[in-house]
């Protein structure tokens, strides 16, 4: 069976709306560093890990489908190979937020006592953060390159190299992010520590990334290249693994939560005073409902997972809850727990990162077929039914 | 996949015709409909995806049995654990207020993970009146193991079992047998 595929064609109005978001994110970001560095580099270091956590949830999602054999998502897994276009420019994020942002990370001017002083030195640190994003980029690197190669050569050996890559890179990405989380993020309270903070950055960046996938393959659909492609059996599968990963990341949230609190160590419970007290409360309570709680309530019905309106609104509902949850782990640390900061610097950028991405995913998205024509698993996947 | 009758009549003429693919008894299934015969039931080994679909089942209910038992076993853990440890007998754990909500979470939780799943299989049970002591009644011994099974019920005089087993043949069937029970499958 041998079907055609529209290629992806953006109107000017739409692409002159992601250039100008993008630009608009730009010009906060340098209006930024000169009015208020701290919160420039703050909004920055929110934007670079929201991005990075898109690229590398979309590297996890064709990892894990790879590995399992699945073939339900094969026909979308343009989608996730676009996403991972991002991942080079939030790595180079990473590295001007750590060479040149270095400010907003405490530890940078004081040694820190013991073996966190080792591990928490700046040329350790920077050395750490040049080993992660190499391999992420690598690897996402080779399966991208294997499976848009197939496109052209029909070799189903590149199947089963790209399995071998994907499981190499889970485990890879299961070694790395953990300590990237903490180096990147949780230094920001270098007092403070967490054994679970790298599983709740992998459950938060992973539901972002499904919440997004989901919304521009809905959005490919409308727009042509994913017609006829994705079906109700598609996104029914990607809202229950949103249901899922949503409630992972409430569970993962409370288990940090529960054992801070039940301990009450003073060094331990500061991390969530300073996030419940001086007007931090309601956004702390609003970001468990937005990605959780109504979220949750709203996908249990199994006509809601099929519904692609539904399924867009509250993927968009998870992706504000996502912004508002990096927020309240970076601002408050970063910037100030005493009152809640939010002005033009942070929305200016939080509407540029979007904007970027669309760039940065429109221009990949283009540069292969619209589904991998060749895979061996293709015609399953778009025969796919529950 | 059962089919729910609740018209006791007796005698009751049954086609029962034996598939070996899934893809046969999902095709045929959807063709007896087509041609306005009336199922009486399908019997799988396993799950067919799209089965419920070709039969035309309306959609389970025991969804809500689940939904609605886990909200009751959690609500009641909830109060039960606020009556035991800050009504009925208050205990002053680590420094902690009585009442103590994120304590009593991981329970309430298992509690109405308990509730929910010991209730819908309580209800599938009584809904099929899968009680003790139910004799098992198959269309064919071997739908437990590898054969499909379409079970038609004969409705009325203009059921021609000639025509409809040639169409059922044609489809896939590797046996069709006639049988007359005294209740419904």
């Amino acid at each position: 069976m041998i079907r055609e595929y529209e290629e992806l064609r953006l109107s000017e109005r739409t692409h002159a709306i992601f250039k100008w978001l993008a630009i608009l994110g730009a010009a906060t970001f340098v209006v930024g560093l000169m009015v208020a560095p701290q919160r420039a580099w703050s909004s920055f270091l929110m934007v670079t890990i929201g991005l990075l956590g898109m690229g590398l949830g979309a590297a996890l999602f064709i990892a894990f489908q790879y590995v399992c054999g699945a073939h339900w998502a094969v026909a979308l897994r343009r989608v996730p190979e676009a996403m991972c276009g991002i991942l080079p420019w939030a790595s180079l994020g990473v590295l001007i937020a750590l060479l040149v942002g270095r400010s907003i990370y405490p530890w940078t001017d004081t040694h820190l006592e013991g073996m966190k002083g080792v591990l928490l030195s700046y040329s350790f640190v920077v050395g750490r953060a040049v080993i992660f994003v190499t391999l992420w980029l690598l690897f996402v690197g080779a399966i991208i390159k294997r499976s848009r190669r197939q496109d052209k050569t029909a070799d189903t050996g590149l199947s089963m190299s790209n399995k071998r890559l994907s499981a190499g890179f889970l485990v890879v990405f299961g070694l790395t992010f953990w300590m990237a989380s903490f180096d990147w993020v949780m230094s920001l309270e270098p007092e403070w520590y967490s054994t679970m903070y790298g599983v709740y950055h992998f459950a938060g960046l992973f539901l972002g990334a499904l919440a997004a996938m989901t919304i521009l393959a809905i959005w490919l659909q409308h727009a042509g290249p994913l017609r006829n492609v994705l079906t109700h059996e598609h996104l029914h599968d990607l809202g229950k693994m949103i249901f899922g990963f949503s409630t992972f990341w409430m569970y993962i949230w409370f288990s940090e939560y529960m054992l801070i609190w039940y301990a009450d160590f003073p060094e331990e419970t500061g991390h969530f005073i300073r996030r419940q007290t001086g007007g931090w409360g309601p956004l702390f309570v609003a970001n468990m409902c937005l990605t959780w709680l109504i979220p949750f309530f709203i996908l249990l019905p199994k006509p809601v997972k099929r519904s692609p309106g539904m399924l867009v609104k509250v993927c968009c509902m998870i992706l504000i809850g996502r912004w508002l949850d990096l927020y309240l782990l970076i601002y408050p640390s970063a910037v100030g727990h005493e009152s809640v900061t939010f002005g033009i610097w942070e929305l200016g950028m939080a509407l540029g990162a979007p904007g970027l991405f669309m760039l940065v995913f429109v221009r990949n998205f283009r540069l292969a077929a619209p589904v991998p024509v060749a895979d061996p698993q293709l015609q399953a996947s778009l025969a796919h039914h529950q | 996949m059962a089919r729910n009758h609740t018209e006791s009549r007796n005698n009751c003429r049954f086609l029962i015709a034996i598939f070996e693919r899934e893809a046969d008894i999902l095709a045929a299934t959807a063709e007896v409909r087509r041609r306005g015969q009336t199922i009486a039931d399908v019997y799988t080994p396993y799950p067919v995806h799209g089965l419920d679909k070709a039969m035309d089942l309306r959609p389970s209910r025991l969804p809500w049995v689940c939904f609605a038992l886990g909200l009751a076993g959690a609500s009641f853990k909830v109060w039960f654990e606020f009556w035991t440890s800050a009504v009925d007998w208050p205990i002053n754990v680590g420094g902690k207020p009585w009442n103590s909500l994120p304590a009593f979470v991981p329970v309430t939780f298992e509690v109405m993970v308990l509730f929910a799943a010991l209730s819908t299989v309580a209800a599938f049970l009584f809904g099929r009146r899968l009680l003790p002591g139910k004799r098992a009644r198959l269309a064919s011994p071997r739908v437990t193991d590898n054969e499909f099974a379409l079970v038609i019920e004969q409705k009325d005089a203009s059921f021609s079992l000639g025509e409809v087993s040639a169409w059922l043949r044609e489809m896939g069937a590797s046996q069709i047998e006639e049988r007359v029970e005294r209740e419904a499958f």
